[in-house]
This record gives structure tokens, sequence and C-alpha cells, in this order.
């Protein structure tokens, strides 16, 4: 039951946390003007569809005008738009929630479709690709190796890491990007230098997939080396830590063999604290994510955000962005902290 | 006594010593720019193409030629103090050391020109080579005055190109000086592209011309009718392919300067932000730990939320809709990166708030506020001093990245905004290595410069490595 009511917590904090951000947002378009640009957009948007309808039975173009001019104004007083800007809030909330923010300026869809929500909502699943096989290989290659780490302390591959992790704090994962891509894609010219597929993609779905996970080498492996260093020392330093405490050295007295001190005694403790250090990291890797999509051409929501800052910038496409990415951000960071319930009994009483 | 020992322990260690040397170099570098750059260089000079007229195009830096590529350096003589000076007018002469290749074309810029009488003055350029032969190139003189015009009378004030390998005049002039210094007939189109070669090389056969390496001297005679007619500006340039230490980007600007002046804006931006975000991070820290009750606990809840918000997406909005000026990117940043001190110092805080200087202080009848600041702050100090360093790489790391998105702003050049035109003109794609490389580089290596010296804090001022 106090897992139950931890969980509660946590997930009513990620609500707030949700709600305060849409908040937030809300009130700076409001206070700039822009919900009323968009308000103002979708509106035209319909007037639009209603001037092919009303065309057909009102031939007399002055009368034509004077029909779209009344459901013109009908329209803005549905919206709100003649009154002023904060008692469309909670409206606006709702819109931003279902991303139904009318159309982009220019970009489209692979269907050409111009609505934000379509134009997202096609990008997304690219930006869940990348984001978790970087995530899983660098949790697959950090933790066992920091683990593994821990017991060669002081060697030299130790103190390599350790100038590895701390530079690899200080590298922005971008310019590493364009350095790999300057490296492997120019010079060696052995991995492609950006985009999902070749063109035009082979057919079939294994050459497909192929086609895809070839193009997808070069970005994980730039996420992953900008990340892998602090997972790696952190996991390192927190089973180093807790190898030395009294419980292991009594673990070792009883006679247990070296494998039963390591997964029971040790990395049983350590463990919340470094799923800890994997959600500190968060941040940085959907960041280093937004800008890594960027420079690989990779046509998720990252990219997508590259693509409406050009030029002059399609506010609504990063409107939907912002959200969705925290969203993202939020679900990612509860599975972890549940995850952190779980694993440390001790949190729950 | 105890500020002396820290100080040693913060030398003894090699991080700090290299951190030390590092972030002399950076202030250095700052101090330079500040001292020898207009504060208004990013609009003035950087972001302005027309002053990059006389410069290469894409050009990569000079020293590729140590490593055996074969590149003309690019010379841009601006010609400003007269060598001599006389009555009727005044004399630049430049030497010049010239190698195997002959530059790529030869162009003379005239700027502003105001003259007084009738005659307006007149502008001979010509070249004395290594074999001691000479060749008067160019002459030009602005137009007369016109009947609507009154003195002075000025000309060129958008100032004037002549591309002169490519000037059909100046084709037949360096035709008929080979006729009579080398006695090699060849008509003026027939030498149209080879106009540098003719007058850097010796004729071997038709069309063909051994290079003559050795000292060339450039002389730009100014004949002013008037005494006060003057000559505003006055560039010879040289073409080549190679420019400078750094290369040049598309529009020709030496990415060296560019790259300078990303020293202090980097230092500013970095030192600034985290200045900000520690002062914010350890007053709400100190606040929440010592007051408690509903002020900690709102706190308390506030730094939940800020800690869980993704930092980018929201910058990015943010600086979209409420503009990208420097000053904003800079509190945008501070306000997303307290939350991390807060949650660190608040049970510092609590641990120190039970001791017995504290209790000795209250039963004084200090105040809160007054025990806040004059015995918790301090003794907190060094490790928020710390903290201070720590954070300035990320926020000079984050800048870079909204640059890079280009979102920087447009005033102030850094290095994130030269990485961010070189990836949009697709730099990266060429193989313009001079033009990615160092930018991203430098940052590197200023982040690098803040972690050694946060490093080298650590042991020092970290309270739990510290008996207290």
């Amino acid at each position: 039951m106090a897992l139950l009511r931890l969980l509660a917590i946590r997930a009513l904090t990620m609500g707030l946390v949700l709600v305060t951000v849409l908040f937030l947002m809300v009130l700076i378009l409001g206070a700039t003007g822009y919900s009323d640009l968009i308000l103002r957009n979708i509106v035209r948007e319909e007037l639009r569809f209603i001037r092919q309808g009303l065309a057909e039975t009102i031939r007399d173009p002055a009368e034509l005008e004077r029909a779209l001019e009344k459901i013109r104004q009908d329209r803005e007083i549905l919206y709100g738009l003649d009154k002023p800007w904060y008692t469309r809030l909670p409206q606006m909330i709702v819109r931003v929630l279902t991303l139904d923010l009318g159309e982009s300026r220019t970009l489209q869809t692979a269907r050409g479709s111009r609505l934000v929500s379509e134009i997202i909502l096609e990008r997304l699943p690219n930006t869940i690709l990348l984001f978790t096989t970087a995530w899983f290989v660098y949790v697959l290659i950090g933790i066992p190796l920091g683990v593994y780490l821990s017991t060669r302390v002081g060697g030299r591959i130790d103190r390599a890491l350790s100038v590895f992790a701390s530079v690899s704090y200080a590298v922005p994962t971008w310019w590493l990007a364009l350095f790999m891509i300057m490296i492997f894609a120019i010079s060696l010219r052995i991995l492609p230098s950006g985009g999902m597929y070749s063109s035009p993609p082979p057919e079939g779905g294994l050459a497909r997939f192929l086609d895809l996970a070839y193009h997808t080498i070069l970005p994980v492996m730039t996420l992953v080396l900008a990340a892998v260093g602090p997972v790696i020392y952190s996991t390192r330093t927190l089973t180093l830590t807790t190898a030395q405490e009294d419980h292991v050295t009594y673990a070792r007295a009883k006679g247990l063999d070296e494998r039963a001190v390591m997964y029971r005694h040790i990395l049983r403790v350590a463990a919340p604290p470094i799923v800890t250090g994997l959600l500190l990291g968060l941040t940085g890797t959907i960041a280093g994510g937004i800008l890594t999509e960027t420079v690989f051409n990779w046509r998720g929501m990252g990219r997508l955000y590259w693509d409406a800052l050009r030029g002059t910038p399609d506010e609504a496409v990063i409107i939907g962005l912002t959200f969705i990415y925290t969203l993202i951000y939020v679900l990612a960071r509860f599975v972890l902290e549940v995850l952190y319930l779980v694993l440390d009994p001790r949190v729950r009483y | 006594m105890e500020e002396r020992s820290f100080l040693r322990i913060f030398l003894a260690s090699g991080p700090g010593r290299i951190g030390l040397v590092f972030l002399g170099v950076i202030i250095a570098i700052s101090v330079y720019v500040l001292t020898q750059y207009p504060l208004d260089y990013g609009l003035k000079v950087w972001n302005n193409p027309a002053l990059w007229a006389d410069y290469p195009k894409e050009a990569p830096p000079i020293w590729i030629r140590l490593f055996g590529v074969n590149a003309v350096p690019h010379t841009i003589l601006e010609l400003r103090t007269p060598t001599q000076r006389d009555p009727n007018g005044s004399l630049y002469t430049v030497g010049l050391e010239w190698g195997d290749l002959p530059p790529r074309f030869i162009s003379l810029t005239l700027g502003k020109i105001d003259f007084h009488r009738e005659r307006p003055p007149v502008i001979t350029l010509s070249l004395r080579r290594p074999d001691g032969k000479e060749i008067r190139l160019f002459q030009h003189s602005p137009l007369r005055p016109q009947a609507n015009e009154s003195p002075p009378y000025v000309r060129y004030e958008v100032p004037r190109r002549f591309a002169l390998s490519a000037d059909t005049t100046v084709q037949s002039v360096v035709a008929s000086w080979l006729r009579s210094e080398f006695n090699l007939s060849i008509t003026a189109s027939a030498l149209r592209d080879h106009v540098p070669a003719a007058l850097f090389g010796t004729p071997v056969s038709d069309r063909e011309f051994r290079p003559l390496p050795g000292r060339y001297e450039l002389r730009v005679r100014v004949d002013t009718p008037d005494p006060r007619d003057t000559l505003e500006k006055l560039t010879v340039v040289l073409g080549g392919s190679a420019y400078g230490l750094m290369g040049t980007d598309t529009i020709g600007r030496d990415l060296a300067q560019g790259l300078l002046f990303g020293f202090p804006v980097a230092l500013f931006i970095g030192l600034f932000v985290s200045i900000i975000t520690t002062f914010v991070g350890a007053a709400l820290g100190i606040l929440s730990g010592y007051l408690g009750g509903w002020v900690d606990a709102f706190i308390q809840r506030f730094t939940d939320i800020v800690v869980s918000v993704p930092t980018l997406p929201l910058l990015i909005f943010l600086v979209v809709l409420l503009g990208s000026n420097l000053f904003y990117i800079m509190l945008f940043i501070a306000a997303f990166g307290w939350t991390g001190l807060t949650i660190v110092i608040r049970p510092m805080v609590l641990q120190l708030r039970e001791g017995q200087l504290i209790e000795a202080e209250k039963s004084l009848g200090a105040s809160r506020w007054r025990i806040m600041a004059r015995h918790i702050f301090p003794q907190l100090g060094p490790y928020i001093f710390a903290q201070l360093i720590f954070f300035t790489p990320s926020a000079i790391l984050t800048e870079a990245g909204l640059s890079f998105l280009g979102l920087g702003d447009p005033s102030l050049p850094t290095w994130g905004q030269i990485l961010e035109r070189g990836f949009r003109t697709g730099a990266v794609y060429l193989g313009y290595w001079w033009w990615v490389l160092p930018p991203g580089l430098l940052i590197v290596f200023t982040a690098v410069t803040f972690l050694l010296l946060a490093l080298a804090l650590e042991p020092i001022v970290n309270p739990r490595l510290r008996r207290m």
C-alpha cells in the first residue's frame, strides 16, 4: 500500500509539472499575442471551407462577403477573440494538450498535410526510435562496464575512463555529431552522413529495416559516446562505495562467493543510486537528441525544431513540439522513478 | 592561515594548475579582444558582408602549406599611411615576399575620395619585380566635377573595386610591357587569364610563364592637385586560396576574428549565468533549510517541478517567443539551472542549523536573516563558490546549443553561431574542417578549463570530504 501511495504522489507531481509547463506556455503565448494569432489562423481556415460551401448557394459576391463577415464575427465570439487573452487560458491549455494548433506556415507531412498535430505525430515515432535505441545501448554498455571497472580501480583503463567521462561532459553532443560525420561519412565514406533511409529506399521489409539500421549507426554511436562516460563513471563510483561498506565485508566473511557478493550485496544496494544517475542523465540525452537529430537529418521531432526555426519561426509547430517533449520527458522520468521505488525498499517506509 | 593552505592544496593538484593556466589564457585573450575590438563588432563588422568583399570565400588557413598543400596565400594590403608625402601627393610602398605560385587575381579598391579642384586626384599602381623590371599597371582618376556640383566633390562613397587582372586595359598594358621587356609578342586577349602569371613570372614560351619568386614591391602613387584632397580607403588584394590563421567562411569572414571574439562572450555568458544560478540556488536552499515550515515545503515542491522540466525544448520555446536577445537567453538558462544546488544545500543547512554555533547565536538574540547571511552562508561559501565554477561550462554549452539551432543573439558572434553557419551552408559535407573543428574545440577547451578548476576545488570545499 505504501508503495502505491508513493507512486500516486510521484504521478501527481509529474502531472503538476505538466500543468505548470502548460500554464507557463499558455501564459507566454497569451501575453505575446501568439494565442490570438493561432486562433485567427484557425478562423481563417474555417472560413475558407465555409466560403467554398456558400459560393454554391449565394451567387451575389457582395452578399457572399456579407454572409462570410457575419460568420467570421460569430466564430471570433465563439473562440473568445472579442475578449482579452487571459479569459481564454483554459481553452488554450486544451488546445495545446490536444495539439489543436491549426496549420503550420510551410512545413508539411509526407502526405502534404499542414496540420500541426499531424506533422508532429508523424515525427514522434522516429524520435522515440532513436532515443530508446541510444538509451538501451548506453545502459547496456555503461552499467556492466562500470561494475567491471569497480573491480579494477586505479588501473590504466580506470584512469583513462575518468578522463573520458569528464571530457565527454565538456563536448557538445551536436558538435561530436558534426565531427563523426566528417570522419565516418566524409573522410572514410563508410557510413551515411544523415537521413533515415537511402534514396530511393530499398524495397521489401528486411532490406528496409537493414537500411534503417545502417542509418542509425552513426547517430546512436554519437549519442552513446556523449552519454556513456558519466554512466560508466557513476556506476563505477557507486559500486565501489558500496563495496567498501561493512555488510559487504561481512558477506565475504561468511564465505559467500564473489558472484553472490557482487549481485546480492553490492549491486542490489548500489542499484537505486545508479538509476538516479540515469534519471539525471535524461535531460542531457533528450537535449542531445534534439540537436543530434538535427545534425543527422533524422526525421524526428528534434529535426522538426530545426526546420521550424529556419527563416520565420513556425510558432505553432514549436509550441506543439515543446509540449510533446515535456510529455515524453515527464513520462520517462516517471518510469525511472517507479523503477527506483521498486528497487529500493527503504524509501517505501 | 586557512586560506593559504587552501591555495596550496589547490595548486598542488594537477587539474588545478592546468585549469589555472587555461583560465589565464582565456582571460588574456578576452582582455585583448575587449581592448582591440569595438563592442558593436558583431553588428558593424562580423555581420556586415560588404566589409568582407576583399576576403577569399571558404579559404583554408595559410598554414596548410606546411603540410604540403599547394595554396596561394590571399594577401590584403590595406594602405593607410603613406611611405612618402610631398606637396603633390603621396606614395604608398609595400614590399612582398612572393613564392612559387602567382596570385589568382589582383584587385584595387578605392574608398571615399574628396577633392576640391577641377582636376581630380590620379591613382597609379605599379609593380617592381625581383629582376629589377618595373611595370605601371593601372592608372585611374575619378569622374571630373559635373556642372551641378560644388566642392568638395565626393566620389566612391560606396567603395569601388577594380578587378585589375580581368580589366582589358590592364591586359593590353601587360601585353605591351611583355613585348618591350621580353620581346614576347602576345595579344591582350590571349593574355586574358594569364595576367597574374605574367606579372609574377618570366615567359618561357607563348602563354607559359616560369614563376619568379622573390621580393616584389608594390607602389601606389596618389597625385592630389589640392593639398586638402583625401582618399579614405586604398586596398590592394592579391587573390589566393588560403587565408589567415583560421581561414574564412562562405562570405569571406576571417574566422580567426570570430573565434577570438567568442572568448570574452563565452566567458561572460558562463560567469553571468552561473552567478545568477548559484545565487538563486543557494538562497533558496538556505531559506528552505533554515526557515522550514511552509516555506520549506513550497520551495521543495517548486524545485521538484523545475527539476522535472526538459530544459532545451522550453528554452527554445522561450527564445522563439520572447526574442533572441543575449540577456534574455542568459536569464532563461539561469531560470532552469538552479535546482541542483538547492537540493544539495538544503540538507547541509539542516545540519548546520542544529550546530552549537547557531544555537549560541540564537540565544544571543540574532535575527533569522542575520544568522542566514552572516553564519550559514559563510560556512557554505567555499562549496557554493565551487558550484559556481562547476555551473559555468554548462551555461556555455547550453548557449552554444541554442546558437547552433539559430537562436543566438545576432549582435554578438559566438562559437555556436559560427558552427550554425557552417552547418547551414553545408561546410560539414564539403569537408571545410577549418570552419567546423576550431569553434567546437574552443567550446570544449573552455568547458574543460572550468571543469578542471571545479575538480581541483572539490576536495577543498566538499564538506563531506572535510572535517567540520
